[in-house]
Formats: C-alpha cells, sequence, structure tokens
C-alpha cells in the first residue's frame, strides 16, 4: 500500500515535470501564452506528487512497514519518534524524496510569486528548467535510486534503524531539511540565469528577482551549514567543527560561489557591468550543487558521510555533465552579445573592492574544489593514491579568509566610482582603531602569536567598518524622523549585520585554532588532571544496556559540575561510538570525552580534555548571520539616484534597485 | 602631516602590540608527547574518513599512535617514522608534497589569483587608456570656453 | 557611449565565447577522469602486502601459551587472521574459520593463526572456549597490527606455502570462498602464471 502510493507519488512527479516542460516549451516556441500560462499547473502537480511520495514514506517509517527494502534497512521499532520521523533522509533514497519536495515547493513559490508573468517567455524559460531539473531527480527515484523498493522474499519483523550518529541528537531533524531549502533553492537563479541568456534580457527585473531569491536559498544554505558545524562538534566528538570532509565542501562551494554572486550583483544594479560574469556565477553555483551530490554520493571519495554507492553516480555525473553544457554553451553562444561597455573608473572604489571580494571567494572556491577532487585527478594520470587533508585546506585558506577581512572592513567606507586616498584615510580611521584595539585587548589577555592577532586585529577592523555604517545609517535614519529600526534594515545594513556575524565567526575559529589545549589522560577513580586551569576528576563509570546498545557512562567532574562523556556500543557496529560533553561558556568551551572505556566497573578510563576558547562564539556569529540575512530581506529606505551623491557626502544607506534602464532588445 | 599623526600613532601601537605578542614563541626541542601528537596529526585515520590518527580512537588509530610513541623512545627521527607509517599506509599522508605532480595542488590556486589580479590590472588600465584618449569632445570644451569668460 | 563595437571575430572582441570554450574543455576532461574512477570502498581490497613476502608475525598464544612465529609455518598456507572479540563481523565469520580450519587439519597443508589487539585475554580465552577454534592467537600492542597495515577488523590475510601474501579479505571470510582462492592460487602457480 505505501509502496503504491509512493511510487504513484514519484510517477506523478515525473509525468507533471516532463509533460510541464514540454507543454512550456511548445508554448515558448509559438508564443502561444496560454500554454505558457499552464506551467503553473504543471508546478503544483509536481509538489503535490512529490509530497505524496514523502506522505507514503513517512507512514512506512512511522507503522514499521518492513515490507519496504529503505524502511527495513533504515527503520526500526526501538528508534525514537522524533527519529523514525528525521530516517526519511537518513539515507540516500529517502534523501532524494526530500529534494523533490523541496524542489517542489521552490517551483511552486516561483510560479505564484510570478503569476501575473507567466506569459513572460523569461518566466516561461526559467519554469521550464526547474521542471527539468525535477525530472531529473523523479527520474532518479524510479530507477537507481528507488525508495519504495519492496523486500524480496519475507518481511523482517525489525530493522536495524539509523545509522547510531543518525540518532544521537535532534539536530538531525533540522540540519539536513534546512541545508536542502538553501541548496536546492539555488535552482531558482540558475534557472532565471538559463532563462536571462536564452532571451537575452539581462536587465532590471530578472536581477532584483535573483539577487533576493538567491539571498533566500543563501540564508537557509549558511544557517545548514552553521548546523552541520555544530552537530559535528556535540555529535561526533573528534573536538572538531570542521574537518573539510568532501561532504562539507560539496555544501560550502555553493556557499562560496554565491556569496561571490550576492556582492557582484550589486555591481551589476549599478554600474550595469559584470552581467555575464553574474550568470557565470549562477551557472557555477548550480553546477556546483549537483557536483557535490555526485561527490558524496557516488563513493568515489571517502567521507564520514558516505552513502553506500550505488549506480545513481553515472546519473548524477551525467547530470553535472549536462548542467555544465547547457551553462558553458549559453554563455559561449550568447554571453559575448549581452556583454555591457561599462567600465570601472577606479581599483579604489567600491566596485573596485567588489571586484576584489569576487576574485578572492573564486580562488576559495577553487582551492576548496582542487583539493576536495585532486586525489581522483591524481590517481587518473599516476595511479597512485594521494591524499589531501585539512592541513592543506587550512593553510591555503588562511590568507584569503584574511585578505576577506580587511575588505570586509575597508569596502563599506569606499563610496562608488573613485575615491581620493584622503577620504578613505578618514572613513577607515576609527574602524582602524578599534582593530588596533582589538590586538591590544588579545595581547593583553595574554594571546600570543602572529596569526591569529592578525586576524583579532582585522577582525576588529571589519566590525568597525560594519558598525561605522550601522551607526551612519541609523543617524540618517533619525534626522529622516524614522524609527532605529530603519537604519538596521534594508540590503546595505542587514550585510553590514552578516559581515559582525562572519567577524564573529572569524575570531572564534582564529582562537580555538590557535590557543586550544588538550590532554588525554588515563585516570584511575577519583585521580584527577589539570588542564588550562580547569581541574578534571574521573570519579567514575556506569553501564546501561538496552536491546538497541549499551552506554558507558563517564562520570567526570569539571569546575564543580558532573559531566558525563558516554561510549555506545551499537549492536551493528564494530566500532563504539562516543558521545561528548560539552560545557560551554563565554570565554572557552570545555570538551570532554570517554575515549577507551575502564576494565571493568571499577578500571581506570581514558579521558579526553580538550579546552576550547571562543567555541561557543561560532554559534553566535552563525546567529547573528541569520538575523542578518533576515534584516537583509525586509524593506529598506527608497534609494537616491546615485547620480546625486557627492563621493565626498555620507549617504544613507540605499536599497530598492535604480531607476530603471532600459533592457537591451531581446535578442533573437 | 597633522593628518597623518592619528595613522602614525596607530602603526605604533599595532606594531609594538604585535612585536610584543610575538616575542615568546618558545622555540626549543619539542617534547616527546608533542613530536608524538604532531607526528600523529600528519597522519589519516585508515578507517574513520576525515579523522587524524591523533583524534580518531579507531583500532587501527590507536595501534599507529602505539607505534609512533615505541619509535620515539627508540630514537628514530620523525622523518624515519613518518617514512615508516607512509610505507604500511600508503595513502595516509594529510598534506600532498610540495614537488612533481603533486605539488600543483599548491602551485595552481595562487597561479590563478596572480592571473586573476595580472588580469584585472590589465582591464583596469586598458579602462584608463580609453577614458584618457576620449578625453574631452569638442563640444565640451566650447562649453567651458563660454563658461569661463561669462564668469 | 562611445564607437560602437563591431562584431570581429577574435579573442578580444568575444571573451565569453573564448572564457566558454576553455572551460568547457578542462570541465569535459575533468567529467572523463571521475567518470572513470573506481568507487573508494574497491580500494579497501588493495593492500601493499599483496606479491609481497609476509611481514614478521611471531608471539605467544593467548590460549596456551605456545610460541608461534609464521616462519616456521613455510611449506603451509597460512590464513592469518586480525580479530576481536568486540566486534560483531568477527565474531560471525568465527565459525567459518574453524570450518576452514578442520577441512584442512587432516592434509595439514594450511593452518589458521589470529592476531588479537585491544582485547582481553580472558575474553579471548572464554570466546575461543565456548565457540571452538585450537590454532594460535597472539596479543599485539599494536605492531603487527600497523606492521600489517591493516585498517580495521575482521581482515585476514591468506599467505601461501613460499611465504607470500596472496590475498586480502575484508570483512568477513567464507570457508568455501577460502578454499576457492586456495586452488585458484596454487594452480596459478603450478601453471607457473
Amino acid at each position: 500500500m505505501n509502496a503504491a502510493l509512493g511510487t504513484a507519488g514519484v510517477t506523478l512527479g515525473l509525468a507533471a515535470s516532463v509533460i510541464g516542460a514540454l507543454t512550456l516549451a511548445v508554448g515558448l516556441r509559438g508564443r502561444r501564452a496560454p500554454l505558457l500560462r499552464m506551467g503553473r499547473s504543471y508546478a503544483f502537480l509536481v509538489l503535490g506528487g512529490a509530497l505524496l511520495a514523502a506522505f507514503a514514506m513517512e507512514r512506512a517509517l512511522l507503522t514499521h512497514d518492513f515490507s519496504l527494502q529503505y524502511v527495513a534497512g533504515n527503520g526500526s521499532r526501538s528508534t525514537p519518534l522524533l527519529y523514525t520521523f528525521a530516517s526519511l533522509w537518513a539515507a540516500l533514497e529517502g534523501s532524494i524524496i526530500l529534494w523533490s519536495v523541496v524542489l517542489g515547493g521552490w517551483l511552486v513559490a516561483v510560479v505564484v510569486r510570478f503569476r501575473d508573468r507567466l506569459s513572460d517567455p523569461l518566466v516561461g524559460w526559467a519554469t521550464l528548467t526547474m521542471l527539468v531539473v525535477a525530472a531529473f531527480f523523479f527520474a532518479l527515484m524510479l530507477g537507481p535510486a528507488n525508495p519504495f523498493k519492496e523486500v524480496a522474499g519475507a518481511v523482517p519483523a525489525d530493522g536495524p534503524g539509523p545509522n547510531p550518529l543518525l540518532q544521537n541528537h535532534p539536530l538531525m531533524a533540522i540540519h539536513p531539511p534546512m541545508l536542502y531549502v538553501g541548496y536546492v533553492g539555488f535552482t531558482v537563479p540558475f534557472a532565471f540565469a538559463v532563462a536571462a541568456l536564452v532571451t537575452g534580457r539581462v536587465g532590471e527585473g530578472w536581477l532584483t528577482v535573483t539577487r533576493r531569491w538567491t539571498l533566500v536559498s543563501w540564508g537557509f544554505l549558511t544557517t545548514g551549514i552553521v548546523l552541520g558545524a555544530w552537530w559535528s562538534y556535540e555529535v561526533l566528538g573528534w573536538g572538531g567543527y570542521w574537518a573539510w570532509d568532501p561532504v562539507e565542501n560539496a555544501s560550502f562551494l555553493p556557499w562560496l560561489t554565491g556569496t561571490a554572486y550576492l556582492h557582484s550583483v550589486v555591481v551589476q544594479e549599478r554600474r550595469g557591468m559584470l552581467r555575464v560574469w553574474n550568470l557565470s556565477l549562477l551557472a557555477a553555483t548550480f553546477s556546483l550543487t549537483i557536483l557535490g551530490t555526485f561527490l558524496t554520493r557516488s563513493g568515489v571519495l571517502d567521507s564520514v558521510h558516505s552513502f553506500t554507492e550505488s549506480p545513481i553516480g553515472a546519473w548524477l555525473l551525467a547530470a553535472f555533465a549536462a548542467t555544465v553544457a547547457v551553462s558553458v554553451g549559453l554563455i559561449g553562444w550568447r554571453g559575448d552579445r549581452l556583454r555591457s561597455p561599462g567600465r570601472i573608473d577606479s581599483p579604489v572604489s567600491r566596485e573596485g573592492a567588489f571586484l576584489a571580494n569576487n576574485v578572492v571567494f573564486a580562488a576559495f572556491a577553487f582551492v576548496v574544489l582542487l583539493g576536495t577532487v585532486y586525489p581522483l585527478v591524481y590517481e587518473a594520470l599516476k595511479d597512485e593514491p594521494l591524499s589531501v587533508g585539512r592541513p592543506y585546506f587550512d593553510r591555503m585558506t588562511t590568507p584569503l579568509a584574511l585578505t576577506l577581512l580587511f575588505l570586509m572592513a575597508v569596502a563599506p567606507a569606499l563610496p562608488w566610482r573613485k575615491a581620493s586616498g584622503a577620504l578613505l584615510r578618514d572613513r577607515v580611521q576609527w574602524p582602524a582603531w578599534v582593530g588596533a584595539g582589538a590586538v591590544v585587548v588579545a595581547v593583553a589577555a595574554g594571546a600570543r602569536g602572529l596569526a591569529p592577532l592578525v586576524a583579532f586585529g582585522l577582525g576588529g577592523f571589519a566590525a568597525g567598518g560594519a558598525l561605522r555604517q550601522l551607526v551612519l545609517a541609523v543617524r540618517a535614519a533619525r534626522r529622516a524622523g524614522r524609527p532605529l529600526s530603519a537604519g538596521l534594515v534594508g540590503r546595505t545594513n542587514g550585510g553590514m549585520v552578516v559581515h559582525l556575524g562572519v567577524v564573529v565567526i572569524a575570531v572564534a575559529v582564529a582562537a580555538s585554532s590557535a590557543y586550544s589545549h588538550s590532554r588525554t589522560a588515563t585516570l584511575e577513580e577519583g585521580e584527577s588532571t589539570t588542564v588550562a586551569g580547569h581541574t578534571v576528576t574521573y570519579l567514575g563509570a556506569t553501564t546501561e544496556t538496552d536491546d538497541r546498545k549499551a552506554t558507558i557512562r563517564a562520570e567526570v567532574e569539571v569546575d564543580g559540575e558532573v559531566r558525563a562523556p558516554a561510549l555506545h556500543e551499537f549492536r551493528n557496529a564494530t566500532q563504539a561510538i562516543g558521545t561528548p560533553s560539552v560545557q560551554w561558556g563565554v570565554v572557552e568551551d570545555v570538551y570532554l570525552t570517554l575515549r577507551a572505556a575502564p576494565d571493568g566497573e571499577a578500571g581506570a578510563a581514558t579521558v579526553g580534555v580538550l579546552v576550547m576558547p571562543l567555541a561557543s562564539w561560532l554559534w553566535v556569529g552563525g546567529g547573528i548571520m541569520a538575523l542578518g540575512t533576515v534584516l537583509s530581506l525586509l524593506p529598506g529606505p527608497r534609494r537616491r539616484r546615485p547620480e546625486a551623491e557627492a563621493p565626498a557626502e555620507v549617504v544613507a544607506p540605499v536599497d530598492e534597485p535604480v531607476a530603471p534602464r532600459a533592457d537591451p532588445a531581446p535578442v533573437g | 602631516m597633522r593628518r597623518r599623526l592619528p595613522w602614525i600613532a596607530l602603526v605604533l601601537v599595532v606594531g609594538g602590540a604585535l612585536a610584543i605578542g610575538t616575542l615568546d614563541t618558545g622555540g626549543g626541542a619539542r617534547s616527546d608527547e608533542e613530536r608524538a601528537a604532531h607526528l600523529a596529526a600528519g597522519f589519516r585515520c585508515p578507517t574513520c574518513r576525515g579523522q587524524s590518527v591523533a583524534d580518531s580512537d579507531a583500532p587501527a588509530a590507536v595501534a599507529i599512535r602505539s607505534q609512533i610513541d615505541r619509535q620515539i623512545d627508540e630514537g628514530r627521527s620523525d622523518a624515519e617514522i613518518r617514512d615508516y607509517v607512509l610505507s604500511r599506509y600508503p595513502r595516509s599522508e594529510q598534506v600532498p608534497p610540495r614537488s612533481g605532480l603533486a605539488g600543483l595542488v599548491w602551485v595552481l590556486p595562487v597561479a590563478g589569483v596572480v592571473l586573476a589580479v595580472a588580469g584585472l590590472a590589465v582591464g583596469f588600465r586598458r579602462w584608463r587608456v580609453v577614458a584618457d584618449r576620449r578625453g574631452a569632445s569638442e563640444e565640451d570644451r566650447v562649453l567651458v570656453e563660454r563658461a569661463r569668460r561669462s564668469s | 557611449m562611445g564607437a560602437t563595437t563591431t562584431a570581429r571575430a577574435g579573442v578580444r572582441r568575444r571573451p565569453a565565447l573564448w572564457g566558454a570554450v576553455a572551460v568547457g574543455v578542462v570541465l569535459a576532461l575533468f567529467v572523463v577522469v571521475l567518470a572513470t574512477r573506481d568507487p573508494a570502498t574497491n580500494r579497501t581490497v588493495d593492500s601493499p602486502l599483496l606479491g609481497e613476502p609476509a611481514r614478521a608475525l611471531a608471539g605467544e598464544s593467548v590460549l596456551d601459551g605456545e610460541s608461534f612465529d609464521l616462519r616456521d609455518a613455510e611449506g603451509r598456507w597460512v590464513l592469518v587472521n586480525f580479530f576481536a572479540t568486540w566486534c560483531e563481523p568477527c565474531r560471525k565469520e568465527h565459525p567459518q574459520l574453524v570450518k576452514f580450519a578442520q577441512d584442512h587439519q587432516v592434509a595439514d597443508d594450511a593452518r589458521v593463526v589470529s592476531v588479537v589487539f585491544q582485547d582481553q585475554p580472558e575474553d579471548v580465552e572464554r570466546w575461543f572456549r565456548d565457540n571452538g577454534g585450537n590454532w594460535p592467537v597472539v596479543d599485539t600492542d599494536g605492531e603487527i597490527v600497523v606492521d600489517w597495515s591493516v585498517s580495521g577488523v575482521p581482515e585476514s590475510y591468506l599467505v601461501d606455502p613460499a611465504g607470500v601474501v596472496r590475498a586480502k579479505i575484508v570483512g568477513g571470510v567464507d570457508a568455501t570462498k577460502l578454499d576457492d582462492l586456495l586452488r585458484r592460487a596454487s594452480a596459478q602457480d603450478e601453471g607457473g602464471s
């Protein structure tokens, strides 16, 4: 019953997306508006099909219907309700259902938002592109990744449950959906980029739309990535939050190109330049989401997240190749006719800063991509293995990150078009003092080492730059008789808040990488050890057994509080899985792990103690970034025409697009 | 000169703080424990994917760590220990060598950035040349002359 | 706006096209590389030991205190089995090892030796007492594990009578498959591959 329901849903989704795409294609070719408007119904049908499939799978999971192979492999009667619900995305086939639901959601959002413009070829092409992508994912579910395949032979009475690592923490219920909303959401700007290339309309309307939608996806992706880091820290127990693991990199790459786009699109709005570059960025962002999915699902790379390999790898690679072919083809064919003849007056200007920002982000993305795939390329050429680990990424990305901090400090103070040295020096003066103050405070607090101190200084500088902009905006709002909060909303001001969040994260990363202390000690009952001023005493261990696992909990007293890091021995795993115990603090986190269980009840236990300064600031920074994204999306003060700005005058932050530029005549 | 004063002060303050901050970087020989930890961190754990031998508690990682400890006690050098571990677990070096085909992974990004900056520099120069060449048109000159004469 | 750009074909006039071509070529090569890769899990079966003389393996058996040295077993096939009592798949494969040992007991052409790591001697003794198996079980502090490039348990290595490692089996042995391997490897030697 569930299998039939689910397969019906998938078939509905596939049929709707294929027929919808064909209908729109015919409508676009013959310029028949009624056909184009039908795109709306098909979008709803696609979402309906996806929701039906998801409903069927959840019903199967929650009722423990082990006749489905997916439930038999991932469900269990003894798994708590929340994790059973979340096991929809615990393994490959189910996560494709989630993908199609999210994609269906975005499709419907597009056709609803543009319901008045459905007969516009631009919207038509965008919807068509999204339907083609949806068709691919539904085809996956009818082909190599069928979640509704039934068990051959006898139906088992119970299942092994999801991977133990996925049952440890409620974050499992939020992190993947958040990530998917962002990740899949990048399909929308890509679809509009394709539409723009095909119709030749790269002007006003397309621009604002894609910018806001990209920002929403970007916000979700940022939150998803931060939640992933938090999960890694709280659940995996290796004492870190980012390992440059291929799956982490797969989610990070589109974030990098997406961030580059969010900045360079402002240059396009203001000066009409960088059109083709922006289109390329959007194409790259979407292609990276497909590539990332391929890398993590095909099994070509080792990863903590690796699902088992399956023929899905070939399909995903084909999808990546197709996406790249379409993007490169369209840009090569149309790109030159869409280029604007504008120019940038001076590198010392806000346009210049955004250009530099793009170069750095492109380099960043290149480093991460290269490091992730180089082992494959090397092996293809030399037939020898090679591994590229964390130290490579850390070393190569640190100078780029520091450059970005510097740009964040300087760019808000730079006017458009051209800046004189004197003007710039005036404007960055007090942010520079904030940076200097940060270095002094850090040194006074005992921090040593050039790299972290430079990071603190640049972080302070960047924070000063962002704060300066916010203070000016709030003052301008007051002068114009508006409430204080008006100075905090809108694209520029929200962006400054996001920058503040980034600075907080940068400082946290610098501090926790450079100043953490760790010690592994084997302690008898009652024995203590001291790490970085914290006294850690092992009190004893208790063992609990249930039908899923045996849990050994070590009671450890730290600074007067008793904490309990644990080791879980699951029946179906060869290695015990540890749960760390993290004591959060404003200044530092004390991170405890049970590395080796005591021999017998009264034996000595091996306890790992890690003191991580400023680790909790990471999550605070992530929250600030999310807040800033929301502020960015709220309507801000009306923009003044750029011609009215004088370089030396302080301008009220602007948000709405410039006075409309004429679209170039639609090409072909 | 007066405008530059605050900047000079800033440079002095930051420079001074950094000087203090980078003075005592310890140095000297590493202790055995530090050597072991440093060596272990340079290898990827064979089973656990993505963790270093220092971080992981998988049996293979524990075994490698105990061997590193033993070989440090036996007096072998860092290079010898590294060679031994690599001979047994060939894909486990965390950081690719700097030379040869593998070294490309270090060189390509730097080359990319240099090329991009060079490209931008060329672009800016060309834009400026175009602007200079365009200069002021004849009509503009006449306008300016008229305005100057009338003021 | 300046002079209109004439549509002269040439790199400077059409940067988007040439950029796209360059990127397209690189990405096409990249896709080819990706398409020809083996899945990572297949690589676990590779091992630097295959085809090489077996590394040292010597110690006292946990079960009876007798000393064992792999070099003494020359002339017979030896299945070196890395094992732990806390490892579920190891426990599952144990009966197959017992069967393999029994099958070859009469002809005495193949022996089994186990290596344990991070295990309590009492647990090992109890396990073998309850589940059979009377071959040497060598304990190690990690040296043998690392020397044999073992990544996890269970892993087994088949060493031929000449002392060369012929096969690596990951994730659980099967007695019939082991016999097959043995036969194939012997045939290879005789045929003078």
